[in-house]
């Protein structure tokens, strides 16, 4: 599929539904001190558990990208810098996180790649400390589903990206289909302790952060995770 | 590369939102409307409010 392909899909159809843009976006709600909380105790298993089994989406992404030369990139919810030597060496990535223990992760691993064109900062998601329009790519891989208010964030993503530039979100989004969904529901208030809402509504969420997706994609194996991409107006 | 000067750029004081600027031998950034100071550790500026102090 080509970048930014502006085909409707199956998934944008989906963004329907009276009440989207007032609905709660999931059962579970959380605090940053929590978050924050669960990810210190991650830190030290997060790349053995969720590397492998989360790695295709995070490939696609970055391929979605098409990152040129010189381009600005920042990544939300940096966590362990996973991600780091995926990035074409060529353009600049800064990342963020709340949690100084995946962060202190992401500086060893940054350290031992050599990787000189990636730099991290501590900062809360929805509130990022930097000027608007900053940034040509604005990336959230894996985090949306995490912090205490979604739209709060995708707008701070919104913010820092320049005009024309890509916003893109890959996450894990509540399924279509009725049965599964009512057990992402129902376990919602317990894979929150293991870092994530299981229940995120995709259509929801995209209609209260005001969001039109330039494509939407199922990524990894299964394909429960989505990879939304987006282009700042 | 902890604070190259393009990062300076575009980094903004949490408090007040003005830009900052390095000092403590680039150990640490400074506002200097609020005059908080937001500490560097490990070449990872920690932008947070709770973490800064107030200094004249």
């Amino acid at each position: 599929m080509a970048l930014f392909d502006l085909r409707q899909t199956q998934e944008t159809d989906e963004v329907i539904g009276t009440d989207a843009a007032t609905r709660a976006l999931s059962v579970t709600a959380v605090e940053n001190d929590f978050v924050a909380g669960v990810y210190e105790n991650l830190a030290s298993w997060y790349d053995y558990f969720f590397g492998p089994t989360l790695h295709a989406g995070r490939l696609q992404a970055i391929q979605r990208m098409g990152i040129r030369p010189g381009e600005r990139v920042l990544e939300v919810g940096v966590g362990t810098g996973i991600n780091a030597s995926l990035y074409p060496r060529d353009c600049i990535v800064t990342g963020i996180d709340l949690s100084d223990s995946m962060l202190e992760k992401a500086r060893e691993r940054v350290w031992r790649k050599g990787l000189t064109n990636v730099r991290l900062l501590e900062m809360d998601a929805a509130d990022l400390r930097f000027r608007d329009a900053s940034f040509d790519i604005v990336y959230a891989p894996y985090l949306i589903s995490v912090v205490p208010d979604p739209v709060a964030v995708v707008r701070e993503m919104c913010r820092v990206c320049r005009p024309g530039g890509r916003v893109i979100v890959l996450n894990h989004f509540r399924s279509p289909n009725p049965i599964l969904a009512s057990i992402e529901r129902a376990i919602s208030p317990l894979t929150v302790h293991i870092g994530f809402k299981s229940d995120l509504d995709l259509p929801a969420f995209l209609a209260q952060a005001d969001l039109k997706p330039v494509s939407i994609e199922k990524v990894n194996v299964p394909r429960l995770w989505s990879l939304v991409t987006c282009l700042k107006e | 590369m902890p604070v190259d000067p393009e990062l300076l750029e575009i980094l903004a004081c949490p408090n007040c939102k003005t830009p900052v600027t390095l000092v403590k031998n680039n150990t640490a950034l400074k506002c200097a409307t609020c005059k908080r100071v937001y500490p560097i550790k490990d070449d990872i500026p920690v932008m947070l409010i709770d973490e800064a102090t107030i200094e004249d």
